[in-house]
């Protein structure tokens, strides 16, 4: 079940300083969102009758304007302003952008015979098209992300015997570390900061999840 | 490195320091001086802001309010019939990957228009970003032609040996750099040469003091109650 068709028009309750976004600038955003996706219209259908339909593909095909705008202001000095055309072109980039890396990762699991993208799949893709700078920061965060969330993802898992096959027969391709159920334990126990650092980026995790392990979240999370 | 990093220092006392001349590369005489040492700042600027993202990710603890939302980056990637299916990790790996190519492109942007002294960002900014950065590559059918040839002779210049995104070896002076960032007494490094610049700087600085894991907000997510 699909329904995120319109998570950027969500308000946020609460906006800490570093966003940089008043409410009004919100509210103007979501205007020039809403323009933004008429022109889209326009151009490409002149038919009344397929208005909502074109709405949601069109929508579907970039992030929504006003958290790219959001991410925007974050990095730039407080007088600037950012033309609609400028606007536009970051939304057009970042589509580009996850195509492009997920065109790559998708390429690495057909050549393995695996049917699910991992992000360690990502990671790679990313290494392999030369976003090196990225490898870092994006390790850690996933590193941070299995140990904070770990628990509740695994517990959500199949059954444990069947989880044990599964990691058996991965054994053959992958020779994974040893699993532990409670990444949150074990990698509250390590510094993960400077775990991270000393391995290198593309070196495999004791704290990986593999994915088919997650094969059926996409779906749990969905509903 | 570390007199790489002095003569930024040097730079950065003013935007075009007179009679300073550039050790590195291939220069057209004294007229290169004040183009290679806006480079060096640049290479800079773009460095601290890998330090900062690096620092930020070690204190986040939030994953359920990203900044891009999952779904529409599930579609995305499936608008690639080939792809199968997506484990969730992915997505939200995509959401922090995208915010750090969005801040990226925007950085490298905003350098373009900073030198052209205009305070708006124009899609012929983002359009030299992408000329000048061969990791975007991919994105050169995204603007059109006519707004890369007015940078032709700026491409031309970057030929000239210039580099515009530092190499591997510089990735340990990047990591020494952001050590200087969270040092108020050397905040010289922390502040580029124009007053835009330290206004934002600043205020990062202010609004996500280090040391403090205690804060969930560090990078900009918001709690929902």
């Amino acid at each position: 079940m699909e329904t995120g068709g319109f998570h950027g028009y969500r308000k946020l309750p609460n906006t800490t300083s570093g966003l940089k976004l008043s409410v009004s600038d919100m509210n103007m955003n979501m205007r020039q969102q809403q323009v933004a996706s008429s022109d889209q219209n326009c151009s490409n259908h002149s038919a009344a009758g397929e208005e909502n339909e074109c709405t949601v593909r069109e929508q579907d095909r970039f992030m929504p304007i006003a958290n790219v705008i959001r991410i925007m202001r974050k990095i730039l000095p407080p007088h600037a302003k950012i033309s609609d055309d400028a606007k536009e072109t970051i939304q057009e980039c970042v589509s580009e952008y996850i195509s492009f890396i997920t065109g790559e990762a998708n390429e690495r699991c057909q050549r393995e015979q695996r049917k699910t993208i991992t992000a360690e799949d990502v990671l790679w893709a990313m290494s392999k098209l030369g976003f090196d700078d990225y490898i870092e920061p994006l390790t850690m965060y996933l590193h941070r992300y299995r140990e904070l969330e770990g628990d509740r993802t695994s517990m959500r898992g199949e059954p444990l015997g069947k989880r044990t096959v599964e990691y058996a027969t991965l054994a053959t391709a992958f020779v994974p570390p040893p699993f532990h159920h409670h990444n949150g334990y074990f990698g509250a126990a390590m510094p993960m900061g400077t775990y991270v650092r000393e391995t290198p980026p593309n070196a495999a995790s004791s704290h990986h999840h593999h994915g088919i392990s997650n094969a059926h979240e996409p779906n749990a999370r969905s509903i | 490195m570390e007199n790489n990093q002095q003569q930024g220092a040097q730079a950065q006392s003013g935007p075009y320091p007179g009679g300073a001349g550039g050790s590195a590369g291939a220069g057209a005489g004294a007229g290169a001086a004040p183009f290679q040492h806006l480079l060096q700042q640049q290479q800079q600027q773009l460095q601290m802001f890998w330090s900062y993202q690096r620092q930020e990710i070690e204190h986040v603890n939030d994953f359920k309010n990203h900044q891009l939302p999952l779904a529409r980056i599930k579609k995305i990637m499936k608008a690639d019939e080939d792809v199968r299916m997506i484990s969730a990790e992915a997505p939200i790996l995509f959401a922090k990957a995208c915010e750090l190519f969005i801040l990226e492109l925007t950085i490298r942007s905003w350098l373009h228009a900073d030198e052209n002294k205009r305070r708006t960002l124009q899609k012929n900014d983002i359009a030299a970003a992408i000329t000048r950065t061969d990791i975007f590559d991919f994105l050169v059918d995204i603007v059109p032609r006519d707004e890369i040839k007015d940078d032709a002779a700026l491409v031309g210049a970057t030929a000239s040996g210039v580099p515009y995104y530092y190499p591997p070896i510089g990735q340990p002076a990047g990591m020494m750099i952001g050590r200087p960032a969270v040092d108020p007494a050397t905040g010289v490094y922390v502040q580029p040469p124009s007053q835009a610049w330290q206004s934002v700087w600043q205020s990062a600085a202010e609004d996500t003091p280090y040391g403090t894991g205690a804060q969930g907000n560090l990078d900009g997510q918001s709690m929902e109650f």
